[in-house]
């Protein structure tokens, strides 16, 4: 009797620790965890279409902005650029329209209205000029510097995924084209030619 | 009488002068150690906490923040980590308790450096990172390259180069470190995108040349054909260059690093390395030293990470760089 009572004791604290050992949880709990960390995608996304529409408006033209760099760069850096981190390198909100002169595999040419030759970018899109050119996205709202780089790469997913194929598959040599777009500019080794503009915004004119 | 007011009185008197000596020598001591704490009063001290002093790029990130501190009226002391976060932590012990008003701290490890950072905060003492990040909120402020940004352009650069297919090896720093993952992030981000370049070795060289050096022949054994090298670290890169020549592969495989050192810069000048990103510790040191002295002065609104641009180096606009930053 004082055997079966030992055993049992035994049995009674293995079963508790058991017990206590492992427990379980619902998925569906654990997603809303998860639901709860930064989301770069949902960011560039809210960002795509609440934020960047006002930068768009808010876009220089190409060549009042070539014009201001070529009289006072400096005045067009403050003026017009923007940036998030500290450096010589600033990033412009353009706009514009111009006649395609060449179409390559990485790159459409144009010629601007005020004749200036500029690169649309349409392969390599990658890099913070949208995200900061906008002038929309501050480093206060993030806790982490690799979360506002990922804001980036969704940006520039955006663009690659939405923007860029139909624009691609139109394009032709002789074309017209209305143009949105962030280019990035280094104050302290200032470079006017092969400007390149990362596009936002594209609409073909047949 | 006549003998003892003599001979004998001057000796007693000397006698008692000797008993007291010892109390003397304490009382001098003593002045001196007074003396020393008003001249540490006039000019308060901050200290420099970095990594590692085996390395130029540190070297000079220390001395240029000391050097800055120095301008602005402290007094700056460097201590050097060695890659070691118990020394680190006996560094900060120091620091705190010889009441040093500021620490500019350059961490060892992104988690193992923490508790350091906490201990200054409790004791009151700021702390300002420079280039290398800890994983807390509790540092005032800090400055660091944007790793992941710079290594998007040197993605895009060799996407550009290989045209998007090849294969190709890739040397990270110091696994505890962010950088080494914001680095190798940032390249990822964008070369991943290319399904026809293939990655066939990720291994890691510590930021250390010659570790990389040893990394990298024993890759070339299992992988002969490779056609690009990406490295976390300029030294690294060398290291990997080193290791082509002796291979005999050098003039076919493509190497690419980060920081913007001295030998690097030279190698891209002399066609070994096909790329660097520009890191600029100067702005990183003097922001740090800069923000250090306007908490004393009692500013405390800092933003918790500043981020400072790299830049890319390549053959085309080398000549526009030296080492660690800009030419004027």
């Amino acid at each position: 009797m004082n055997k079966a009572f030992k055993y049992g004791l035994w049995l009674v604290v293995l079963v508790l620790l058991a017990f206590k050992s492992v427990y379980f949880k619902k998925l569906s709990d654990v997603k809303k965890t998860d639901a709860g960390a930064f989301r770069p995608d949902a960011y560039a996304q809210n960002f795509w279409k609440t934020k960047l529409p006002a930068a768009e408006a808010k876009a220089v033209d190409i060549d009042q902005l070539l014009a201001t760099l070529k009289n006072n760069p400096h005045s067009a850096f403050q003026t017009y650029g923007h940036v998030i981190a500290i450096g010589s390198t600033r990033f412009f909100m353009v706009k514009g329209h111009g006649k395609v002169t060449d179409v390559t595999p990485d790159e459409v040419i144009l010629n601007t209205a005020g004749s200036a030759p500029v690169q649309l970018a349409t392969t390599y899109v990658f890099g913070n000029a949208v995200r900061d050119a906008s002038g929309m996205v501050q480093i206060t709202e993030f806790s982490n510097t690799i979360d506002l780089s990922n804001v980036s790469g969704e940006i520039d997913k955006i663009i690659r995924k939405e923007v860029l194929p139909p624009f691609k598959q139109a394009v032709k040599k002789g074309d017209n084209v209305d143009f949105i777009g962030a280019i990035a500019l280094n104050e302290a080794h200032l470079n006017l030619s092969n400007l390149e503009i990362i596009p936002v915004n594209l609409k073909l004119q047949k | 009488m006549a003998l003892y007011k003599v001979i004998l009185k001057p000796i007693d008197k000397f006698m008692g002068m000797r008993r007291l000596f010892p109390i003397l020598l304490l009382l001098l001591v003593f002045v001196a150690c007074r003396n020393n704490n008003n001249t540490a009063g006039q000019r308060p001290k901050i200290a420099v906490v970095v990594s590692t002093l085996n390395n130029p790029w540190f070297v000079f990130l220390a001395q240029t923040a000391a050097a800055r501190v120095k301008e602005l009226g402290y007094e700056p002391r460097i201590f050097d980590s060695q890659n070691n976060t118990a020394l680190e932590t006996d560094h900060f012990d120091d620091a705190i308790a010889s009441g040093y008003k500021a620490i500019l701290f350059n961490p060892t490890d992104a988690n193992g450096s923490v508790v350091n950072v906490n201990k200054a905060k409790a004791a009151g003492v700021p702390v300002f990172c420079m280039d290398r990040e800890v994983n807390s909120p509790a540092p005032t402020s800090q400055i660091l390259s944007d790793s992941y940004s710079g290594c998007v352009e040197l993605g895009k650069l060799f996407v550009k180069t290989l045209h998007q297919k090849g294969t190709y090896v890739e040397l990270l720093g110091l696994v505890a470190d962010n950088n080494t993952w914001n680095r190798s992030k940032g390249f990822h981000s964008v070369v991943d995108e290319y399904p026809g370049l293939k990655m066939v070795a990720q291994q890691s060289a510590d930021f250390d040349r010659n570790k990389a050096m040893d990394v990298m022949q024993s890759v070339l054994q299992a992988h002969p054909d490779i056609d690009a090298v990406f490295c976390g670290n300029d030294a690294m890169a060398m290291g990997a260059y080193q290791a082509l020549v002796a291979a005999g592969k050098a003039n076919k495989v493509k190497v690419l690093g980060f920081d913007g050192a001295e030998d690097a810069v030279q190698a891209i000048k002399d066609g070994k390395i096909l790329a660097t990103a520009m890191q600029f510790p100067k702005i990183m040191a003097q922001t740090a030293a800069n923000d250090a002295d306007e908490y004393i002065k009692g500013k405390r609104d800092f933003p918790a990470k500043i981020p400072v641009a790299v830049e890319m180096v390549t053959p085309s606009n080398v000549n526009e760089y030296i080492a660690y930053g800009k030419k004027n």
